[in-house]
């Protein structure tokens, strides 16, 4: 009898130790990189927002950022950006992706991304972030190999001359468990 | 002459120290490019979970467009190694089922990419870009939210409702904005050439000995400048302004430089025309007319300025 309890004990014990728990984005920068034969601009953004949802081993990750947001420094640049990236119809990119939970603890993750931004939604693969995990907070950056045909963007251009079709975003952000 | 030369100094160097140099030289880069190998290898499956055989799996580097190709074997799974690092476009192909296309996957030296993939039923060569305008491919991601737990939303992260939800009368009024910006810089680059020309023709058009021709030309041409200017500037006027934006950086110079190009592009053909009616007369230009030189050099170097302060970073 002892013996048929106790895999039924151990399954319980186990069971309770993949309890579910939750992930907060609680810093985070994103950069973009634009390339024009006469300018080298970047976009910064702050406003994004995510949240990481565990469950038997695997989180859940969503983060969000309004297109809106980000600031090249240059309004005009900005207005054209959110134009081209049809930005007032989907004014959101959002990130999706799915981790083992035994991750937050690596030096590295490859992360496989789901990205809808400008109407569009594309996948990247295995994209690399290096991982630090100080007082609690898990900080991760990398960057993701985005370009404007993902996205099927018009590349915009300036004096005739369109931009370079890649458009790499530099992530930092800082989450911590809630 | 140089080739007998450089012919003379190669026959000089032992065979033994060319093949030297050029190990020396090449070594590095073959080094970098043993150590700079990865590979990419996955397990194709269908709608059912069942694994796919036979799935054409291409990898398009993005770098140089060289492609490799393999196929997955009876267990469902491919491997493309010894690819050097970089980004690369995967598509799988396979009878009966749709196309798929991942736009970028990295393959670096260190650790080997895994594309696990999900193919739809479909008709054979019926290409799907991964690209949706939903979210709707979820179920086709191998690391996608799985339906046992409740994946967060996004109206959990707790965006305000007009940062969050598409307008397509804004984009409307951005898409009119862009149009007629573009045709205000279409026109104001094209305007330079015949505003260069006036400038030009200037210095034979005000001297003593100047003929009625060489200010007929400089005339003709400044007219032109000012039918080209005014029509620029009419679509930068009336593109629609976006509420709520503060003016920030290069284009606030743009914008200030048209305080001062703008009423010279006005003043310039008035006082040109004044200048021409006393040249006409025999008369030596006098009065506020003598102003139209300097007037117009002001307004050709603010227009310059303004087109400087958005093509180069400064």
């Amino acid at each position: 009898m002892k013996k048929t309890i106790l895999p039924f004990a151990l399954l319980a014990l186990s069971t309770l130790a993949i309890a579910d728990s939750q992930w907060v984005l609680q810093q985070c920068t994103l950069t973009y990189h634009v390339s024009h034969p006469l300018h080298q601009s970047e976009g910064v953004s702050h406003a994004a927002r995510g949240k990481g949802v565990c469950h038997a081993g695997q989180c859940d990750f969503l983060i969000a950022v309004p297109v809106k947001s980000f600031d090249s420094g240059d309004s005009n640049r900005d207005i054209h950006m959110v134009q081209v990236t049809r930005g007032a119809e989907f004014p959101m990119v959002v990130v999706r992706t799915r981790l083992p939970e035994s991750d937050a603890t690596s030096a590295t993750i490859n992360a496989d991304l789901e990205i809808q931004f400008a109407g569009q939604t594309a996948q990247y693969k295995q994209v690399p972030f290096k991982l630090v995990t100080q007082g609690g907070e898990t900080h991760l950056t990398g960057t993701i190999p985005a370009t404007l045909a993902d996205f099927k963007i018009d590349p915009p251009s300036l004096l005739t001359m369109p931009v370079k079709n890649d458009i790499p975003v530099r992530v930092e952000m800082t989450w911590r468990p809630q | 002459m140089l080739r007998k030369i450089f012919r003379n100094q190669l026959s000089a160097v032992p065979p033994g120290l060319v093949f030297v140099y050029l190990f020396v030289a090449w070594a590095p880069s073959l080094m970098a490019q043993t150590a700079a190998m990865g590979a990419l290898t996955g397990k194709v499956t269908d709608p059912s979970g069942a694994v796919v055989a036979n799935v054409t799996v291409t990898a398009t580097s993005a770098d140089n467009s060289q492609t490799r190709s393999t196929a997955t074997g009876t267990d469902g799974t491919f491997k493309l190694d010894g690819l050097p690092a970089g980004n690369y476009r995967v598509k799988f192909e396979a009878a009966g089922f749709k196309t798929v296309e991942l736009p970028s996957a990295t393959v670096n030296g260190t650790e080997t990419a895994v594309l696990d993939t999900k193919l739809e039923i479909g008709e054979v060569g019926n290409a799907i870009p991964v690209n949706k305008p939903t979210a709707a491919s979820e179920e086709n991601l191998p690391n996608a939210p799985s339906s046992s737990t409740t994946p967060p939303s996004l109206q959990d992260l707790g965006f305000p409702a007009e940062q969050s939800q598409g307008n397509a009368q804004e984009q409307a009024l951005l898409d009119k904005r862009t149009h007629m910006l573009k045709i205000h810089q279409r026109l104001g680059l094209i305007t330079t050439i015949p505003l260069i020309a006036t400038v030009a023709t200037s210095l034979n058009a005000g001297g003593k000995s100047t003929s009625t021709t060489s200010r007929d030309l400089h005339t003709a041409l400044g007219a032109v400048t000012g039918d080209l200017y005014f029509m620029s500037a009419y679509y930068a006027i009336r593109a629609p302004r976006v509420p709520g934006t503060e003016t920030r950086g290069p284009i606030r110079f743009h914008k200030a430089m048209a305080w001062i190009h703008g009423p010279g592009m006005i003043l310039t053909p008035i006082l040109g025309a004044i200048a021409f009616e006393q040249k006409s007369k025999g008369e030596k230009v006098h009065g506020i007319a003598a102003a139209h030189g300097p007037v117009a050099i002001v307004t050709a170097g603010a227009f310059g300025a303004a087109l400087l302060s958005v093509s180069v970073k400064f």
